[in-house]
């Protein structure tokens, strides 16, 4: 079975930067944070009072507000970028091609902040004030399922979750419905909305969030000495994935190839990598065999960098060992140090920054990245970006439970 | 190792509200047993809906209940969320049957772990917003987040069993267990595995969750009566149960299984998944979208429609569910669909959302392997528009069957089907 090529022709986001692809990878470029504190409740009580949250968002220009009233913050975030990557990519849906197009939009958690608003309800008013839309409204396969709908994507409609790795994964098994010939396009990607109470409360307690209340723009420092814990963020990421020949056959904007997928699980525990990380260069490697390129062709990693103390220290490590003698030539950056920590959404916005990254050939900074960790001696592109030549990129995602994935996007 | 080997069933288990163990559940099924019962672990008073499929402990049920000691230490309880225990459980008696325990490097990367959820750890999220609201969020436990993350039930089977190879959890609502079987399969024919622990992961029924099923009259309100609420295909039907469990699958290719000297129980011959791009929460009336999932499965399995033997429904016993799957496989099957006995599962356990597809493929395999087709309960009166059909009801039936089709539709519009067949 010959495998078909998988390249990326549509790109749309909600971020913590702003609510187009545009708007966010200024940011992304410049080095700006999106960390500031929380608003939309009340958290005098938290440890922990700021987040990455999405700002100023609407869904008017994208689909009816009325129909977005009964939907989760995160499918409303999904829905967006699912139809801004849609109209980027040019695509037009039609009676003969539509049962050849499909959706694989996950969510790390879904419809937590309804769920706790229901929960708060049945307290309060009893069982029978819960509305009808509440189920469709809360659970995770509903951005698939919407976007199909309002497109008529009749192809593989898939929703995984697999917590901070679930962007990642939704994209490769995208790639790999288009490699295996099921589907000429796919939408696929990540949407999280979890700065809420429990959310915030839930990560709090499991003490991995940065208590940095003082000076939110500096709390996700990845690989810095003084990292604490990382920071909440909230959005979404879409990419429009279409078979090459497809592509060119109707003249689309190719914006990169997506070569290689691998994926692997720590089998270690529930919250943390083993320290050698060998989970997650199982992964990486599993991508870069699945991508047949050699591995000094790498020439930037968007790393998972939560900025927590274990995670970073294990996945530069991971790193070492994967490029060997090529560490000395690959640009290592964390974009979590602007945007947060997207959870579920996070592997699809740093695929999008991946690919634009070798479109502009620029490598995103870390920011707050002031003193490197010990052993953490690569080039991690401190504070500002550099400007490179970019063949192909590297982009992780590592999640609770021990799950582990990795992207190659590669010029074309 | 040849990828396009056959890919077969080496290992199952089940845990359910029949109770626990696949040879279990099976006689209990094929007794025409019920395990719908009244909901007992919170109070439901004030609720219009009382009943559901749950799980019996070893006390309630000392032959097949669940003994949660023998899974899990009180300890470690405490970090997850019951789907998780379930999940733990079936993964126990699967992969003791198949014999698969990895221990060098290299079959432990060669092994993934699929386990489907339609919400995870539902009950921790609302049961955490109550804490928080009384007693305030200081007092949230710190295994909070792992216990409710849908991807931990898969996560805590390969922490336990060593798995390091592709992690997942589809979370497509009702069709979630048979995409992860889907996708363990892929994961096989492309080399990124060599075995694959599959199948779904359910335990959300709580305040909220029949709350919510209830407000869009999707469940049955037959509590006086709860053995005789779910009644798929009936006339007096009256919506679905919730139920809860979890049915896990070991796969791998045939040859695999044969270097190994594993027993194979029966092939995974044909896959197929596909979108209505029709209603968030209910299918198209001339069954399209679910007739293209059953097509593409007979497509890879290399088979006509008239050579499947037995179907396994989706058939939850909500009269508009029923109908569209009726319409599809009328649509895929024609005139030999009423020489196809069809059995509705869901009548014994009432519908594990997520997992509904991890229990009902192990049915489907059972009665493959035992040539019994198992009951439709409740069966009283067939709906006149299904008058024709062979709808299996009330007691099960012996008959020698070699393909059977396996249904999994959910809200969003997605359907999938598997078809498992005799070696």
């Amino acid at each position: 079975m010959s495998r078909k090529r998988v390249v990326v022709t549509g790109l749309g986001m909600v971020s913590p930067l702003g609510n187009t692809v545009a708007d966010s990878w200024r940011g992304i470029v410049n080095g700006v944070s999106g960390a500031a504190p929380i608003t939309h409740f009340d958290t005098s009580a938290f440890t922990t009072r700021f987040s990455a949250s999405v700002k100023d968002f609407s869904v008017e220009g994208y689909y009816p507000a009325k129909d977005a009233r009964k939907m989760d913050p995160f499918i409303q975030f999904g829905m967006v970028a699912g139809i801004q990557a849609m109209r980027d990519s040019g695509l037009e849906v039609n009676e003969s091609n539509s049962h050849r197009m499909g959706v694989s939009i996950g969510s790390g958690i879904g419809g937590i902040g309804s769920i706790e608003d229901g929960a708060m309800l049945i307290e309060h008013k009893g069982p029978r004030r819960i509305s009808p839309f509440f189920v469709p409204g809360a659970i995770i396969n509903m951005i698939s399922g919407n976007l199909s709908i309002m497109y008529g994507l009749r192809g593989p409609n898939i929703a995984i979750t697999t917590a901070c790795t679930t962007g990642t994964h939704s994209i490769g098994y995208a790639a790999r419905s288009i490699m295996h010939g099921e589907c000429d396009a796919m939408l696929a990607g990540g949407a999280e909305m979890a700065t809420t109470p429990v959310g915030l409360g839930g990560f709090a307690a499991a003490r991995a969030l940065s208590t940095r209340n003082d000076d939110p723009k500096a709390a996700s420092r990845p690989w810095d000495k003084d990292r604490d814990g990382f920071v909440l963020g909230d959005g979404a990421g879409v990419l429009v994935l279409e078979e090459y020949e497809h592509a060119k056959a109707r003249g689309a904007n190719i914006y990169a190839e997506l070569v290689g997928f691998g994926m692997s699980g720590d089998a270690y525990h529930m919250t943390s990598p083993p320290a050698d990380g060998s989970g997650a260069a199982l992964s990486m490697r599993n991508a870069i065999n699945d991508a047949s390129i050699p591995v000094d062709s790498i020439s930037y990693i968007n790393a998972h960098g939560t900025s927590t103390q274990a995670g970073d220290r294990a996945e530069c490590q991971a790193v070492k060992t994967i490029m060997g003698s090529a560490v000395d030539q690959v640009a290592v950056s964390s974009t979590k140090s602007m945007i947060g920590h997207l959870l579920g959404a996070a592997g699809a916005v740093e695929a999008i920054f991946s690919v634009l990254a070798i479109r502009d050939q620029v490598a995103p900074p870390t920011i707050n990245l002031d003193n490197p960790d010990e052993g953490c001696d690569i080039n991690l592109v401190p504070n500002t970006a550099q400007e490179r030549p970019i063949d192909a990129v590297l982009s992780n995602s590592f999640g609770f439970g021990g799950t582990n994935g990795s992207l190659v996007f590669r010029k074309v | 190792m040849n990828v396009n080997s056959p890919i077969v069933i080496t290992g199952m288990g089940i845990v359910s509200p029949l109770g626990c163990g696949v040879d279990a559940v099976w006689r209990r099924l094929t007794a025409a047993e019920s395990g719908v019962r009244l909901i007992e672990h919170f109070d439901t008073e004030d609720f219009p809906v009382r009943i559901a499929g749950m799980v019996p402990s070893r006390d309630q049920d000392g032959e097949a209940g669940l003994d949660e000691a023998s899974v899990i230490s009180p300890k470690e309880r405490k970090k997850m969320d019951r789907f998780t225990v379930y999940a733990l459980a079936a993964a126990q008696e699967a992969l003791a049957q198949a014999g698969w325990a990895p221990e060098s490097e290299r079959d432990q990367a060669g092994s993934a772990t699929l386990i489907g959820s339609g919400i995870g750890g539902f009950p921790t999220i609302t049961q955490a917003q109550t804490t928080m609201n009384q007693r305030g969020y200081k007092r949230l436990s710190p295994f909070t987040v792992p216990a409710f993350l849908a991807n931990l039930a898969a996560g805590n089977v390969s922490i336990r069993h060593g798995f390091k190879g592709p992690m997942g959890c589809p979370v497509t609502a009702c069709a979630a267990g048979l995409q992860a079987i889907g996708d363990g399969m892929r994961l096989i024919r492309s080399g990124e595995a060599e075995v694959a622990l599959v199948g779904g992961a359910e335990a959300c029924v709580d305040p909220l969750s029949l709350a919510s099923f209830h407000a869009m009259k999707a469940l049955s309100t037959r509590n006086e009566s709860p053995s005789e609420a779910s009644r798929p295909f009936d006339r007096d039907r009256d919506g679905f149960v919730m139920g809860e469990g979890a049915g896990l699958l070991v796969i791998e290719t045939l040859e695999h299984a044969q270097a190994r000297g594993a027993t194979p129980l029966a092939v995974i011959n044909g896959y197929g998944t596909s979108a209505d791009a029709h209603h968030i929460t209910s299918g198209p009336e001339d069954g399209s979208g679910a007739a293209r999932a059953i097509e593409r499965a007979l497509k890879m399995a290399g088979l006509n429609p008239e050579d499947i033997d037995h179907i396994n429904a989706h058939a939850t016993s909500t009269p508009v569910g029923d109908r569209a799957e009726m319409a599809s496989l009328r649509r895929v099957f024609g005139e030999h669909l009423r020489g196809i006995p069809i059995s509705a599962t869901k009548s014994a356990t009432g519908h594990l959302l997520g997992a509904a597809g991890g229990i009902e493929s192990v049915f489907s395999v059972m009665a493959q392997r035992s040539a019994t087709l198992p009951p439709t309960l409740n069966l009283n009166q067939a709906d006149e528009a299904l008058a024709d059909l062979d709808l299996v009801p009330k007691t099960a039936r012996q008959r020698a069957l070699k393909h059977v089709l396996c249904n999994g539709f959910g809200f969003g519009g997605v359907n999938a089907s598997l078809i498992v067949s005799g070696l």
